[in-house]
């Protein structure tokens, strides 16, 4: 059961972007279209789940003092092999993403998620927390990013559905990702209040 | 002073380990890596070139409005561009973005050093990116006359 709510707990209920709040940064630079926001959120979901499950694999050998730096090493290094690996294998993903690729080594959803929960929890459920919490910010980001698409650039996964002219510019650059994220938790907090 | 020397040991022996782990994935990745630059240098050559394949492509940064605008100029023997296209910029989405379209791009098809290439001119700019519009124009020319 505790699994359970662990793996669920980053989806809704404390998802990171809508909830937690954190990891704006890359939120807002990233999501002005459906397929960039999908990338990322596939680069995350990737460091996240593995930096957990390490984390947590090695938790009672790393002394507290120093637990801060070797969270930082453990992240950086995912982010370093998923950086080649997109490079390699996916350059149109990786050219679109640019900086924001490296720039996952500061996210602080990795690092939070590092400190508040796989450093003191099993190694199952941090992986599952790992995965819950990717879902979450991916759901998210996916979500913003369809809407900035749809209302800025009139397309959506690069599928033009109203004409471009009409579309409001505005939606895609950055003030467009801050309204679209206040709607967002608006109606997510709404949606709660009438469950409960 | 023992603590930090332990401290620092176990630090390093985490760095050995990351450290390790990365040489093996740059090994697998890197030739791939290396073969998707060439390939994507020699089809922009292709794509800005004529189809005889004759001509000269010169890569220049001209200045957008938000940093340089890398960019690869296909001119063939008679000195006329025959293609242009932007390997990288900084523009605005939305706006100075739109000057990777090809319909703002071909504009630039036939033009040699004796048109003005300006916008409003002889090119259309586009909607709210002036700027962009006179980088790229600048690109083109300085492309032209280092031919």
């Amino acid at each position: 059961m505790s699994l359970w709510k662990d793996f669920n707990a980053g989806i809704v209920k404390e998802n990171p972007v809508l909830r937690l709040m954190i990891g704006l940064c890359p939120v807002l630079a990233v999501s002005n279209n459906a397929i960039n926001a999908f990338g990322m959120s596939v680069a995350v979901a990737f460091v996240l789940t593995c930096s957990n499950f390490v984390v947590a694999a090695i938790r009672k050998i790393v002394p507290d003092e120093i637990r801060i730096p070797i969270f930082i090493i453990v992240i950086s290094t995912f982010v370093t092999v998923s950086d080649y690996i997109m490079y390699a294998y996916y350059p149109e993903v990786h050219h679109a993403l640019g900086v924001f690729v490296p720039l996952i080594v500061v996210n602080c959803i990795i690092l939070g998620r590092a400190e508040a929960f796989a450093y003191r929890n099993p190694i199952l459920n941090s992986t599952l927390d790992g995965i819950g919490m990717s879902l979450g910010f991916a759901l998210a980001l996916v979500s913003i990013g369809v809407i900035r698409e749809l209302l800025g650039a009139g397309s959506v996964f690069g599928f033009t559905l109203i004409n471009p002219a009409v579309a409001a510019t505005i939606m895609i650059l950055p003030p467009g990702a801050f309204i679209t994220i206040g709607f967002l938790m608006a109606a997510l907090n709404k949606f709660e209040n009438k469950v409960q | 002073m023992g603590k930090i020397i332990k401290l620092g040991i176990i630090l390093a022996v985490f760095c050995i380990i990351s450290a390790g782990s990365l040489a093996f994935v740059y090994l697998f990745t890197q030739p791939q890596i290396e073969l998707n630059a060439q390939l994507t240098l020699e089809k922009s050559k292709r794509e800005v070139l004529p189809a005889s394949g004759k001509g000269r492509a010169i890569s220049v940064s001209p200045k957008g409005y938000s940093g340089p605008i890398d960019m690869l100029v296909g001119i063939d023997p008679q000195g006329k561009v025959s293609g242009v296209k932007i390997l990288n910029h900084r523009e605005t989405p939305g706006l100075g973005a739109n000057i990777v379209r090809p319909k703002f791009l071909d504009q630039f098809k036939g033009k040699t050093l004796k048109d003005p290439i300006e916008p409003k001119k002889d090119i259309d700019a586009l909607t709210g990116a002036t700027i962009s519009s006179k980088g790229v124009c600048d690109g083109v020319k300085e492309a032209l006359r280092k031919k």
